[in-house]
């Protein structure tokens, strides 16, 4: 950048000055980064620093914290709640593949090819996303009831009703399809724009050539959003695998234990047992498996864009 | 421009009836979806207008039998939402100040005054990303704890502005502006402030729009951290005077429920509805980044 005309020209009557010194011509950014920096520090890498620190201490809000050395870490890997909430998070992350990660772009596909009504599909789509999540949890509570309309459905076609939330089978379930309902909207939404994005000589081309509309699908549309689906793909890894707030507000990590994920678990372990530091160090681990994946998507994101 | 509109399926295909079937199941899903979209919104908004007994009654009807307005009046008294929509647009008009001037000034400062050690700095903010916000959970509570922030707004308006994502958007919505604007500015002797607040922002309000929808959302959704560090219904948040109040209990009739339910969803719907095209095009900055 041209840095010769950013100086600002002094008024003509002022004596003339020496060129300022470097660090005033710059006094300006620095204060205007200083905030920032402030902020930061206090609310991003001091927790984040004390989270390391925090996970070889014992903390007690009233008496002080005491050095307990690798203490946190061997209560981690003896608690057998542990081994099932990491068991559960992964079948977690996978019934998130299994139900939620296809549908986007299945009905992305499906709405643009739609001709008419297209606008209206995608804003039905999106609709639920923008519900709030508390409303969620009222509302699906309802659905999901023995005697909600799920099961008055599936009644009236002859099966048995299910116990969605209170069976043990099941409670993962619910929660994954509940999830899927209200955020595939957006997922479709990149999608959507990706495809609408393709040019149409390809198809154009493709049926001249002789391909079916199967073979056009796999061989034009799909490589062609082949960078969003293993952006959203790591996206959603991310999320999943942090994923609590549901579990806690409609079953607590119930019933028995079946819902109960990594990041629940670290809740429980500071809120309900005080017992901070341990979860500290539950928190720690996390990020060793976690920051691998946010480093990758990072690489990801990138390329895509180069 | 081409004359016809064409997809995957080329007008071509579908005379062929193979390709029908295919095109109109297509359509049929898209219909089953919407479909399953819009019953439970609907379904939100006449459960609370039935008498309780019908929310309850097996199978469940979806248009009430008996129109039922008072409910609405009724759950309007049950709690104090006036003073938790207060509390909410509090905590909005705190985060959004904050984001712009804070994460604002500091965009400006990266994209367009060239210090030195830009690098590092940069890096200082970016690297924040790749530490997924769970796994700091609670050194975070602990930290706002020792910091004395504990029930007050400042926990939560505080760390609005440390959010790299939004900073990386302001930064490349900044560096897209023309150099030259700032160059002659600074000629003419306008001071840096200046040139932030009467050339960068409002040659950036669309950003800012964008960010202010994602600001709102959170404000209005959010319910697990506002209820960790605030203690009072003094600053409870509707999100989550919601839960405690509407959700967490068990004795409240289902009707009514649904009503105070309907009634904190039609806003950020009908928000959603007027400012559509903004909150697609924020979602595809999210998309973009990540």
């Amino acid at each position: 950048m041209n840095q010769t005309t950013a100086y600002p020209i002094s008024p003509l009557d002022s004596p003339p000055k020496r060129p300022p010194a470097k660090w005033k011509k710059h006094i300006w950014g620095y204060l205007f980064l200083l905030p920032a920096v402030v902020i930061f520090f206090t609310f991003l890498w001091m927790p984040i620093g004390k989270g390391i620190i925090f996970s070889f201490y014992h903390i007690d809000f009233v008496k002080g914290d005491t050095f307990v050395g690798w203490d946190n870490y061997e209560r981690v890997f003896k608690d057998p709640e542990v081994m099932i909430s990491v068991k559960n998070t992964l079948y977690y992350i996978l019934l998130g593949i299994l139900i939620g990660f296809w549908i986007p772009i299945v009905f992305a596909i499906s709405i643009s090819e739609m001709r008419r009504f297209q606008g209206f599909a995608r804003i039905a789509a999106y609709l639920p996303y923008v519900v709030p999540f508390v409303v969620l949890y009222g509302l699906w509570r309802w659905l999901y009831d023995p005697v909600g309309p799920i099961n008055a459905v599936l009644t009236r076609i002859g099966f048995d009703s299910v116990l969605f939330l209170t069976d043990k089978a099941w409670s993962m379930i619910s929660i994954v399809i509940m999830e899927t309902w209200q955020s595939f909207g957006s997922a479709l939404l990149i999608y959507l724009a990706a495809i609408l994005s393709i040019p149409r000589d390809w198809y154009e081309a493709a049926e001249i050539d002789g391909a079916g509309v199967w073979k056009r699908i796999r061989h034009i549309t799909l490589p062609a959003i082949k960078n969003q689906i293993i952006l959203l793909f790591l996206l959603q890894l991310i999320a999943t695998s942090q994923g609590f707030q549901t579990q806690y507000a409609l079953l607590d990590g119930g019933p028995n234990n079946a819902t109960l994920t990594y990041a629940l678990l670290v809740v429980r372990y500071a809120f309900t047992r005080q017992d901070y530091g341990t979860a500290s160090a539950l928190g720690v681990l996390m990020f060793l498996v976690l920051g691998l994946l946010a480093v990758i998507q990072y690489r990801m994101s990138n390329k895509r864009e180069a | 421009m081409k004359p016809i509109e064409r997809g995957i399926v080329s007008n071509y295909d579908l005379r062929k009836p193979g390709n029908k079937v295919v095109y109109y199941m297509m359509t049929l899903i898209v219909l089953v979806m919407v479909c399953t979209m819009l019953y439970p919104m609907l379904i939100i908004f006449f459960n609370g207008l039935k008498l309780n007994t019908e929310v309850n009654s097996f199978p469940p009807t979806f248009l009430p039998a008996e129109w039922h307005f008072e409910n609405y009046s009724k759950a309007w008294g049950y709690i104090n939402l006036p003073l938790f929509v207060r509390n909410t647009l509090f905590i909005f008009a705190g985060n959004m100040a904050v984001t712009v001037l804070v994460i604002g000034f500091a965009a400006f400062s990266l994209s367009r005054m060239n210090v030195p050690y830009k690098k590092g700095i940069q890096y200082f903010f970016l690297l924040t990303l790749f530490i997924p916000p769970t796994t700091y959970i609670i050194p975070n509570f602990v930290n706002l704890r020792d910091l004395g922030l504990m029930n007050t707004f400042w926990a939560l308006w505080l760390p609005a502005g440390a959010n790299a994502f939004f900073l990386l958007l302001i930064k490349s919505f900044f560096d897209g502006i023309n150099i030259e604007l700032f160059e002659s500015g600074r000629i003419d002797g306008a001071s840096e402030p200046r040139l932030f607040f009467q050339l960068a922002f409002p040659l950036s309000i669309p950003i800012f729009a964008t960010l202010a929808i994602f600001v709102f959302s959170t404000a209005w959704n959010d319910w697990y951290w506002p209820q960790l560090i605030l203690s009072s219904d003094e600053r409870y948040p509707l999100a989550t005077a919601i839960y405690k109040y509407v959700i967490n209990v068990r004795r409240l009739d289902l009707n009514l429920r649904f009503a105070i339910l309907s009634m904190i969803t039609f806003p950020p719907v009908i928000v959603f509805l007027i400012f559509q095209k903004y909150i697609v095009r924020g979602l595809h900055l999210g998309g973009v980044k990540g």
